[in-house]
């Protein structure tokens, strides 16, 4: 499924009338595609993920979801930063909601849910309740719900910006690998320049709130990547890049503000 | 802990406490007209044990707070939906079910005689209205503070508002929903014993009330007795059954 946003506009009311958050933003994803928005804090990349998740309509502008021939599950799943487990399901119960939802059967979700835990390093977890795994488990947990739900899109919203760097690290090499298997769209939000780099083929970079789209760089580099992944000069150009872009889209915003 | 270690450290004090004052009531320091010994409390406990008053006295005040918290459970449950449902009716509901919160409990009873009539049914209406009551404020406040973020998260997995209110909101609600049938059980009981004290000829408040009018002094100390026991004792079952029901909120790492 490839996601088509034309003249986005969202702003939220408030007590001196409307902020806001996201202004005349266009963009389409690709096939397959790890596309990564990277921005300063407060530019609406989480209102942006919420807006594409259908959890927010957006003041003006579309949305459209143009489903190919192989989406059998047409849905677009949100990964948020916090607050995505629900704390009364054990680890199990939360990675198999999504095919609970689908009407899977109790056994076989509980299985595959076991498996998938397993495979990431939660085995033995599965009875635990959220406030009894770690930061990292969490993430994993929630990761897994995702990619276990198959959906035609993912949108991640800085899932490991909470993390310690080896944490991150691990666990940017899990999205990796359980990626590669089907290479699922994702649209990932970040304010991590390296961790852009490291994950996508293409970065879109957001100015200041409100948000709009200022750059966008292709990412040179093979698959599949390492977590490791070595910063040649080629990549280092493009982290060079990516920063100047930021800095003049958090510079244009003050000036748009003064004027 | 080892077992005989918990109960030691627990009750020392209120054991010197009963040992000073039998010590005292026998000595006649303290006038055991007045301040009977506790083992005389003991013994005339155990006889009202024997001669079946007691049973008789538990039976009237357990049914009567048990009758009457059902009601008022089921009642205030209802009420709890049809304000979820209707937030117009929540707003206009809400002076009225402030105002009622905040009267004493026991001076409405006069009133509610006047509704229901000098019979057992006004006692039972009191205290299911007490009951309903703060099901009814623990259960919005709790519904309100439910996270949006939860309610997303079903959502964009494709719940129903069926399933949201099944999967999300229920189980979102239970910690509060036990605190709530833990706070009204223990006002119950003591409304029950209070209305018993004024209007009843059984249950625990009623031998109180005739022990104090007698000047049984140590019939008046094992009643109160026997109202704090059943007081204690809501405690530990409601923890009992928290532990069963909310299982993510007893565990910790």
């Amino acid at each position: 499924m490839r996601l088509l946003c034309t003249h986005l506009h969202v702003s939220f009311p408030s007590s001196t009338g409307s902020v806001p958050a996201l202004r005349d933003l266009s963009f389409a994803t690709r096939d397959g595609e790890f596309l990564t928005f990277v921005g300063p804090s407060g530019c609406g990349k989480t209102t942006l993920l919420r807006v594409l998740a259908g959890l927010l309509s957006p003041g003006a502008g579309r949305v459209e979801r143009i489903t190919g021939p192989d989406d059998h599950n047409p849905s677009v799943l949100l990964v948020s930063q916090e607050h995505n487990l629900f704390p009364w399901m054990t680890a199990a119960a939360n990675v198999a909601f999504g095919l609970e939802m689908q009407g899977v059967l109790r056994n076989e979700r509980e299985a595959r849910a076991q498996e998938l835990l397993a495979r990431l390093g939660c085995a033995g977890k599965e009875r635990a309740y959220p406030n009894q795994l770690s930061m990292g488990m969490k993430q994993r947990v929630a990761v897994a719900r995702c990619f276990l739900s198959d959906p035609a899109v993912m949108l991640m919203d800085e899932p490991f910006a909470a993390l310690d760097f080896q944490t991150r690290m691990v666990l940017q090499q899990e999205v990796l690998d359980l990626w590669e298997q089907d290479r699922k769209s994702v649209v990932f939000v970040t304010h991590d320049v390296e961790e852009a780099i490291l994950l996508s083929d293409r970065i879109l970079v957001l100015s200041e709130g409100p948000g709009t789209v200022v750059a966008e760089y292709e990412v040179p580099a093979q698959r599949p990547r390492r977590a490791l992944l070595e910063m040649n000069g080629e990549l280092w150009e493009l982290k060079r890049h990516i920063l100047e872009s930021l800095r003049l889209a958090a510079g244009t915003a003050r000036y748009a503000c003064a004027r | 802990m080892r077992p005989l270690q918990f109960i030691a450290a627990r009750f020392w004090l209120l054991a010197l406490l009963l040992a000073v004052w039998q010590v005292l009531a026998a000595r006649r320091i303290l006038d055991p007209l007045f301040f009977p010994p506790p083992s005389k409390v003991g013994e005339t406990l155990a006889a009202m044990f024997v001669s079946g008053e007691l049973g008789r006295g538990l039976y009237a005040t357990l049914m009567r707070t048990g009758l009457g918290l059902l009601a008022g459970v089921v009642g205030g449950g209802l009420v709890s939906i049809l304000l979820c449902v209707s937030p117009r009716l929540r707003t206009a509901a809400q002076p009225l079910v402030s105002a009622l919160y905040s009267t004493p409990r026991l001076t409405m009873l006069p009133m509610v005689m006047l509704v229901f009539g000098f019979n057992e049914m006004s006692r039972l209406a009191l205290v299911a209205l007490s009951a309903g009551l703060v099901i009814v404020i623990q259960i919005s406040d709790a519904v309100r503070a439910v996270s949006r973020d939860y309610v997303d998260l079903a959502t964009n997995y494709g719940a129903s508002r069926a399933v949201i209110v099944r999967k999300v909101y229920l189980p979102a609600c239970l910690p509060q929903i036990f605190t709530a049938l833990r706070l009204c059980t223990g006002r119950a009981l003591v409304l029950t014993i209070s209305i018993e004290m004024m209007s009843s000829n059984n249950g625990i408040g009623s031998m109180i009330w005739s022990a104090w009018q007698t000047f049984a002094t140590e019939k008046l100390y094992a009643s109160v007795m026997v109202a704090a026991c059943l007081g204690l004792l809501t405690g530990p079952l409601f923890h009992l059954l928290e532990r069963r029901f909310v299982p993510w909120r007893s565990v910790q790492a």
